[in-house]
């Protein structure tokens, strides 16, 4: 039987000695449920269920590269002028298991502002040692629409190597050349068959056709440039939000983020968080804010994704992971938005 | 009672009584529903009522400018009235579509039982005191108080007392209190280190997105205290004691006006259980003050009034 170059596969068994083999040269994350709420969080060593149940995580895994927080560096005050202390570079070498297409594709957009617009050192040094294991998708959300966006679910642009479900077992193939090189120093992998390849074939296709959620993103950005000042449409659409922060900071793709500086007797402390253009306050400033009214801050997010970052790096902010959708109190849906774009005035 | 809602609603726009029907409409993905906010009377036709209206609608009240047609179950509409009370909407600017609530589902529970995501049910139905789920072509039934929110199956007003319209006959709340107070019970029987811990370790995932606080129509302010910087009540920050602290000053700026809506802790992208804390406020308001929020339009609101017979010397 013919062998398919380079691709190996793994059965669902024997994922832990998978994981475990790994552990040995990375911090592994998988996806795990806390208190419900889906994340990558690191192996603990056993537990693989997450294989019977894992669909997407809650909180995207740009997490791992942009955190909700962190430290940018330490201060202190020494008579006239500060002491500043940088923090301990985050040189641990992480493998993020099982990232869906989506994700994994939303951080090569976020490389465009990080690595290309300026170089951001905190982003850069933990892009640099993090290993993306990707997993297609066999069972989409009804909020998905990748496939709108170019991808799909077993789209392997993205991640280093690639594995998908096959049924038993995953089919593995190396994508990067890290990717590659990790599964020739690998052992207990068995060769991939040809049927093994036609198998994954079907679920590529099977899987193509389950997200049935579509925009039509041909000429969106003139269409939105051409609806931008219709200030009633955007007032309509944006009725309903309620100015959370969920669908931004949730969004895999969204970067924004804040700083702010705590000082402690004569320590201090720069931090940065999380930020959203949802947010009122996100755009104050003293004399003015440009976008006070809550229709210009919807657009905002919109025209961002879909027009602004579009001209500036050539590609759409949104990869249709679908959280936004998912997660919105009130079931603001941005694909609802994006297909009733009046036309042009 | 949908076609009822449709024909007032589309009456109040064409008399010219309001300017604005908010209520529901079906949303985009499955058991979802979503505030429809609209000026159009051709729109009112899709105004649903079913067991999946989780918004308290009450919370857009405060920024439509203008008079409003609403839609209220029960405990929406004691948010209107807390709102009416604190002078934040008037009365005559309101007509209360009343409800009779028996009560929300709750997906999640639902996804609990049955072992899948909402998207991967087929259908959820309502039959009396029992619901209906099918998946993979098969169907199982459950008593509904199994998957009615927890803040249902405490509630106290399912029939709003306040409203213009009330569509269809008022019904008796589906009570299950111990369930309703069950992880809040869990949590006070707990000795206080754990208890420490258990609130930092769910503390630890917040992000700070604010839905919380967006939803909730008792938090009006124009501005919240977290995100004034002069001072600086709080880094925004999402470290769990900073966020303790949030919850903690929100609790005690809603105490009072808080109605019990579970809104709160439903919106939560992460699952923090935010209905143990403010219904333990509920809780200690209604023993310290004898006091509901949202009862009654008449009665000053709790917080923000004094009497002369205070019992405390602080306050004179």
């Amino acid at each position: 039987m013919r062998l398919i170059n380079n691709s190996k596969k793994v059965n669902k068994k024997d994922i832990g000695k998978l994981l475990s083999q790994w552990s040995e040269e990375f911090v592994v994350f998988v996806p795990s449920k806390e208190n419900g709420v889906v994340m990558m969080a690191k192996w603990d060593g056993t537990d693989t269920s997450f294989v019977d149940w894992y669909r997407n995580t809650v909180i995207p895994p740009k997490a791992h590269f942009l955190p909700p927080m962190e430290e940018m560096f330490r201060f202190q005050k020494d008579k006239g002028s500060y002491q500043l202390e940088q923090p301990a570079s985050d040189g641990q070498k992480q493998l993020i298991f099982a990232i869906r297409p989506c994700d994994a594709n939303a951080l090569a957009i976020l490389d465009k502002v990080f690595e290309d617009a300026y170089e951001d050192p905190y982003y850069l040094s933990r892009r640099k040692n993090r290993l993306l294991v990707g997993l297609g998708c066999t069972n989409p959300y009804d909020s998905c629409f990748c496939t709108s966006l170019g991808s799909s679910p077993s789209d392997a642009a993205n991640v280093d190597l690639m594995l998908t479900d096959i049924g038993d077992e995953f089919l593995i193939e190396g994508v990067t050349d890290a990717g590659k090189q990790l599964i020739a120093q690998t052992s207990g992998l068995e060769e991939a068959t040809e049927a093994d390849d036609s198998r994954a074939k079907e679920v590529r296709e099977a899987s193509y056709h389950k997200v049935t959620r579509r925009i039509d993103t041909k000429d969106i950005n003139s269409k939105l440039l051409s609806c931008f000042e219709d200030e009633d449409y955007w007032e309509k659409v944006a009725a309903k939000c309620i100015s959370c922060g969920i669908c931004t900071l949730l969004c895999p793709t969204c970067y924004c983020f804040d700083i702010s500086d705590e000082l402690v007797k004569q320590q201090g402390t720069r931090f940065r968080c999380w930020d959203s253009c949802a947010f009122p306050i996100y755009t104050k400033m003293p004399m003015e804010n440009p976008r006070e009214e809550k229709w210009r801050r919807v657009r905002q997010k919109v025209c961002h994704k879909y027009e602004f970052y579009l001209m500036n790096f050539g590609v759409i902010a949104c990869t249709g992971c679908g959280r936004c959708i998912r997660l919105c109190p009130v079931n603001w849906d941005i694909t609802q938005t994006l297909n009733s774009l009046p036309a042009k005035t | 009672m949908e076609q009822k809602l449709r024909r007032e609603a589309k009456a109040l726009l064409e008399q010219g009584q309001v300017d604005y029907i908010v209520g529901f409409e079906p949303g985009s993905l499955k058991f979802t529903t979503t505030p429809l906010i609209t000026r159009d009377k051709e729109e009112v036709d899709r105004l649903v009522i079913n067991p999946f209206i989780v918004n308290n609608l009450a919370n857009f009240l405060t920024e439509l400018k203008g008079r409003v047609g609403i839609i209220a179950k029960g405990c929406d509409s004691r948010s209107i009235v807390s709102l009416i009370q604190d002078n934040k909407v008037a009365r005559e600017d309101v007509v209360i579509l009343g409800i009779p609530c028996p009560g929300i589902i709750d997906l999640s529970k639902v996804e609990e039982l049955i072992g899948k995501d909402r998207d991967e049910l087929e259908a959820i139905s309502r039959e009396g005191d029992k619901v209906v789920i099918t998946a993979d072509g098969k169907t199982s039934e459950f008593s509904i108080t199994e998957v009615l929110f927890d803040n249902c199956l405490g509630c106290e007003l399912p029939t709003p007392q306040e409203y213009d319209i009330l569509l269809g006959e008022p019904t008796l709340p589906v009570t299950d209190r111990s369930a309703s107070q069950a992880k809040i019970e869990q949590l006070k029987g707990m000795p206080p280190q754990p208890r420490w811990e258990f609130w930092s370790n769910e503390l630890s995932r917040c992000i700070r997105c604010y839905a919380c606080r967006n939803v909730c129509p008792a938090c009006f302010c124009q501005r919240c205290f977290v995100e004034e910087t002069e001072p600086q009540w709080l880094m925004p920050v999402p470290r769990w004691q900073d966020n303790l602290m949030f919850q903690v000053i929100r609790n005690i700026h809603v105490a009072g006006r808080c109605t019990d809506c579970g809104e709160c802790e439903r919106a939560c992208p992460v699952n923090i259980p935010l209905r143990s804390l403010t219904k333990e406020m509920y809780d200690i308001v209604g023993e310290l003050f004898h006091f509901k929020a949202g009862m009654d339009k008449d009665t000053a609101p709790l917080m923000t009034h004094y009497e002369q017979e205070e019992a405390e010397d602080f306050i004179r």
